[in-house]
């Protein structure tokens, strides 16, 4: 009911009914994904009319009850019509005033936003409907979404495995059928690895194109928001809804495209450690972009193994700063027993806080500590300058890089071949375009062993116009299908 | 101020001023103090998960005046820095300042101290935001948030002050300077200008001693008790063998000394790295021309100017350049025709007077240059004279009118004409005979008496100078 036969998503929530009618399908379908954390697609609309019937003064409550029942549509005088009245899904880091903003965190759990990010304010603008937040590790620190403190999140393609993460409610919730598209972040990977995960597209933005005001803050120089979606052309619409300079962020900027050359395609030689279906994925796409016409080159990026170290390291560090301020002092969880303000904070933090977040807290308080910085937090910065360098180089003779999204495909839940530390480690393919800045996008390839398989695009900074246009050409060798259950519920309409 | 002079003391001073900005630091919320607690507060200064901070371009610019003002080498890319520590009233339990690049190093500042001019390096000048304020009642603590990110201008000086004396000179002029810059009110009780001090001794050419810092000083006079008191404690435990700790002590305004608050070791390490959301700032030569071009004459040069160009003594030229709207005033008296010693007279003894009474500023007065320069051209014409332009001056501070408007409308212009007062004089001596008999006997204490009549009977308006002569005219003729 929500696909015309070209997969496009064609419901709109443009009348109550039809908003009644989507809620309480994505409700029965969510009852075994466990995506969203929040889900009530009437909610802002109720809240606009509550606050125009508060701003008109009192009396009229006659026409503030006409208001709020027909009130479901916008002016829909927006710069993307096909945005309007589309469903969308936020990941619950990001602030949309009215809604929870856990960020999968017992500290932030009752937590509710008082004002909105400009990125989903933008998409608010021209219509869409946010309908609801979704699951995320903590904070965003995390591979499976499994670091949420408050809900599991199982993979539509089967419930025993991870969807990934940190974004993994928001690919479930696309994969599954629940939204056309979400939002979500990238710090590391956190938005193309659940993407591969779960068969879709996931885009993680050239850094400073999308405002981060209102996206709460891990890794503050690394991460972005992005989308994911198994529609290419509604990906690059709300991408360019959302980009811009803003100045509540001051690291934005505008958005200036550089030509969208896709021809040469460098393809890292001999990626290791990846699973057998990984692998013949991999080789598999290379052939498919010669076959497209594309020239794929070699390229060798030594430095690679040095990625991981200096990732976490300057996550870490920006991490323990940007987590200081939840200190059960003036929102979010708090310890009523406390005696003092510091018993408060320490108590607080230590009940608040899961086990990989205090982990990294420390982590980041270690390597800045004065007097090791130059062996931890600078060394970390250095490397990353000459990741950044050895990109430039690449790029001098490439449009573009392909690499694997991810070593293995979607693990089961609390799997033992894939601990923490081996989800860190498996970081590498993504977490490089988050230290160089550059824009990536994640592409399903196709389906190995049941499960979806993806890859990813690099390209230089503000690429994006041949990160899609690269995607959209490989459609003709591989179109993705939504998960399984999702199916079905295109096959009713 | 010790009883042995066989040490050299070194103190350094920590100067935090509050920028008169409009909006805070990193929002746009007021800056406003005395406001009812948590008004002035909004997500971004709340640290509210997910804001940003937005640079407040007005106090950067502030920052690079004072840089300038001290003379310091600008640097070339100025980088926001975040110091890590936990307290209850700083809501991202960090605070944004600068510590690797900050806006300028290597300054000095030159200010006047007992009949000199002294010269103190300044280390840096960097650009911070403010915690908010806890306040302790009983069981519970309050914590209002409306000072939290209010900018902050860190100035650091080298330890090249010597004394408690001399620091307190420093503060008063420092403080001056801020107000000149007009960066600051300098209000040390109110806690816009704040100041902690180190203090060391040492034997002379020893260098530096072993440092402790002095927190907890709310005037510029605690500033110079309490580095008095370290001083001779100091002195103390070396004499007595011992060592200095380094350390962090409180001033205790109650006891008049200080107390240990923590040692060396207590010391935070405040894991200083580079603020990721504020990219650093390049002022382009544009900006710093522009910088450069908007700063006032320094109050010290002025002072020198204005006693050279006014012939003025070293008091009367501290005085009026005291203020930068004095100094303007008295400036602008001056081009209104007003002869500076007389005018330095006025601005000294009635116009404070008056201003102090109604606790106005100058600029919120009704006097203007313009007028005190006609009062006083008024006076010097012999239109009117003293008593009578100490009343000109209050009506103006009192109904805001000009001083000629004033003289017309009430009839005070002073009496010159020879023919009226004699008219006065003859009055009031041929009403009382009695006492005219013993002037003309050469008793003086009677001139005074009937001056006094002639003035009462003129309403103040009679040309002394004038009655004086006539009256001994007439008491001469009395004699004959």
């Amino acid at each position: 009911m929500f696909w015309d036969e070209k997969e496009d998503w064609t419901y709109r929530l443009d009348s109550r009914e039809k908003t009644d009618g989507y809620a309480s399908r994505v409700r029965e379908i969510d009852r075994s994904i466990g995506a969203f954390l929040e889900f009530d697609p009437h909610r802002l609309s109720d809240l606009a009319n509550a606050n125009g019937a508060e701003t008109s003064s009192g009396t009229h409550t006659e026409s503030s009850a006409k208001t709020a029942s027909g009130m479901e549509t916008s002016s829909g005088a927006g710069q993307y019509p096909e945005l309007d009245g589309l469903p969308i899904a936020v990941k619950d880091n990001i602030a949309v005033e009215g809604f929870r903003l856990s960020c999968g965190s017992k500290i932030l759990a009752d937590l509710t936003a008082p004002y909105t990010a400009t990125a989903v304010q933008k998409l608010i603008d021209e219509g869409a409907r946010i309908v609801g937040k979704t699951n995320l590790d903590e904070f965003g620190m995390g591979s499976s979404t499994d670091n949420s403190a408050l809900q599991r999140t199982h993979n539509p393609w089967d419930p025993s495995r991870v969807a990934g993460g940190s974004s993994g409610g928001s690919a479930a919730a696309v994969a599954a059928g629940m939204v056309p598209c979400a939002l979500g972040t990238d710090t590391g990977g956190s938005i193309r690895q659940p993407a591969s995960f779960c068969g879709v597209y996931g885009l993680k933005p050239t850094y400073g194109s999308v405002s981060r005001f209102g996206l709460v803050a891990y890794a503050s120089s690394l991460e972005v928001i992005g989308v994911l979606s198994a529609s290419l052309s509604l990906m690059r619409t709300v991408f360019d809804a959302m980009k811009g300079e803003d100045g509540r962020d001051q690291t934005s900027g505008l958005d200036t495209p550089i030509p969208a050359e896709t021809r040469r395609i460098g393809v890292l030689k001999q990626p290791e450690g990846l699973a057998p279906g990984v692998q013949r994925a991999y080789e598999k796409t290379i052939r498919e972009l010669q076959g497209l016409g594309c020239e794929t080159v070699e390229f060798d990026l030594p430095i690679l193994e040095y990625v991981i170290p200096a990732y976490y390291t300057i996550a870490s560090a920006e991490a323990s700063a940007n987590l200081a301020r939840y200190a059960g002092i003036r929102y979010g969880y708090q310890n009523e027993l406390a005696e003092d303000p510091r018993e408060l904070t320490e108590t607080s933090r230590d009940e608040g806080f899961g086990q990989e977040v205090k982990m990294r807290i420390l982590l980041g308080t270690f390597v800045l500590r004065s007097g090791f910085q130059e062996q931890y937090y600078i060394r970390a910065q250095k490397i990353r300058t000459a990741l950044r360098n050895e990109l430039d180089l690449l790029f001098g003779q490439m449009d573009l890089l392909m690499l694997p999204t991810f070593p293995v495909q979607a693990f089961e839940h609390d799997s033992s071949e894939m601990d923490q530390f081996q989800q860190k480690v498996a970081d590498k393919f993504t977490a490089t375009a988050n230290l160089a800045g550059i824009p990536a996008l994640a592409f399903p390839v196709g389906i190995e062993e049941g499960l979806p398989v993806g890859m990813q695009f690099m390209a230089p900074m503000h690429g994006e116009e041949r990160l899609f246009k690269a995607a959209e050409r490989y459609r003709r060798v591989f179109t993705p299908q939504l998960a399984p259950a999702a199916g079905r519920e295109r096959s009713r309409s | 101020m010790s009883a042995t002079t066989a040490y050299q003391t070194f103190i350094g001073l920590e100067i935090h001023i509050q920028l008169l900005t409009e909006t805070k630091a990193f929002c746009s919320c007021t800056v406003g103090f005395g406001d009812e607690p948590n008004t002035n507060i909004c997500p971004v200064c709340l640290g509210y998960p997910g804001v940003l901070p937005a640079l407040n371009e007005q106090a950067l610019f502030m920052a690079y005046q004072v840089a300038a003002a001290l003379n310091c080498d600008i640097s070339p890319i100025a980088v926001f820095d975040r110091k890590n520590y936990f307290y209850p009233d700083m809501p991202k339990n960090y605070q944004i300042s600068q510590f690797g690049s900050p806006i300028g190093r290597n300054g000095f500042i030159e200010f006047p101290f007992n009949d000199g001019i002294r010269k103190i390096r300044i280390h840096d000048v960097h650009l911070e935001e403010d915690a908010g304020k806890m306040i302790h009642a009983g069981d519970i603590s309050l914590v209002d948030y409306n000072r939290a990110g209010t900018p902050l201008l860190e100035i650091v000086t080298e330890p090249d002050l010597s004394s408690g004396d001399e620091t307190e000179a420093f503060i008063h002029y420092f403080r001056r300077f801020v107000r000149y810059l007009e960066v600051c009110d300098g209000n040390m009780e109110e806690g816009s200008l704040r100041c902690d001090a180190n203090i060391s001794i040492n034997t002379p050419g020893a260098g530096l001693g072993t440092k402790v810092e002095v927190k907890n000083l709310n005037s510029s006079r605690f500033v110079r008790l309490a580095l008095d008191y370290e001083e001779t404690r100091q002195q103390k435990v070396l004499e007595e063998g011992s060592s200095i700790q380094q350390e962090t002590r409180l001033w205790n305004e109650n006891r008049d000394l200080t107390v240990v608050m923590r040692r060396k070791e207590e010391s935070h390490d405040y894991r200083y790295f580079p603020e990721p959301d504020l990219p650093p700032f390049r002022p382009s030569r544009d900006y710093l021309e522009k910088v450069t071009g908007s700063l006032p004459e320094l109050p010290l040069s002025r002072q020198i100017r204005m006693a050279e160009q006014y012939s003025l003594e070293a008091e009367p030229a501290a005085f009026i350049s005291e203020e930068r709207e004095r100094a303007d005033f008295f400036e602008e008296s001056v081009s209104a025709g007003a002869v500076p010693v007389d005018l330095y007279n006025w601005m000294s003894g009635d116009v404070l007077r008056h201003l102090n009474r109604a606790h106005l500023g100058l600029g919120e007065s009704t006097l203007t240059p313009k007028r005190l320069a006609d009062l006083l051209r008024l006076i010097s014409e012999g239109k009117i004279h003293g008593k009578i332009a100490k009343k000109v001056l209050q009506i103006i501070f009192e109904e805001d009118q000009d001083p000629e408007q004033i003289l017309e409308e009430r009839g005070l212009e002073q009496i010159t004409d020879e023919g009226e007062i004699r008219g006065l004089v003859r009055r009031v001596i041929s009403e009382d005979p009695a006492a005219a008999a013993q002037a003309a006997a050469g008793e003086m204490k009677v001139y005074g008496y009937f001056m006094g009549l002639i003035m009462k009977m003129s309403g103040g308006r009679a040309d002394p100078q004038t009655a004086r002569r006539v009256l001994e005219e007439e008491i001469a003729q009395e004699k004959q």
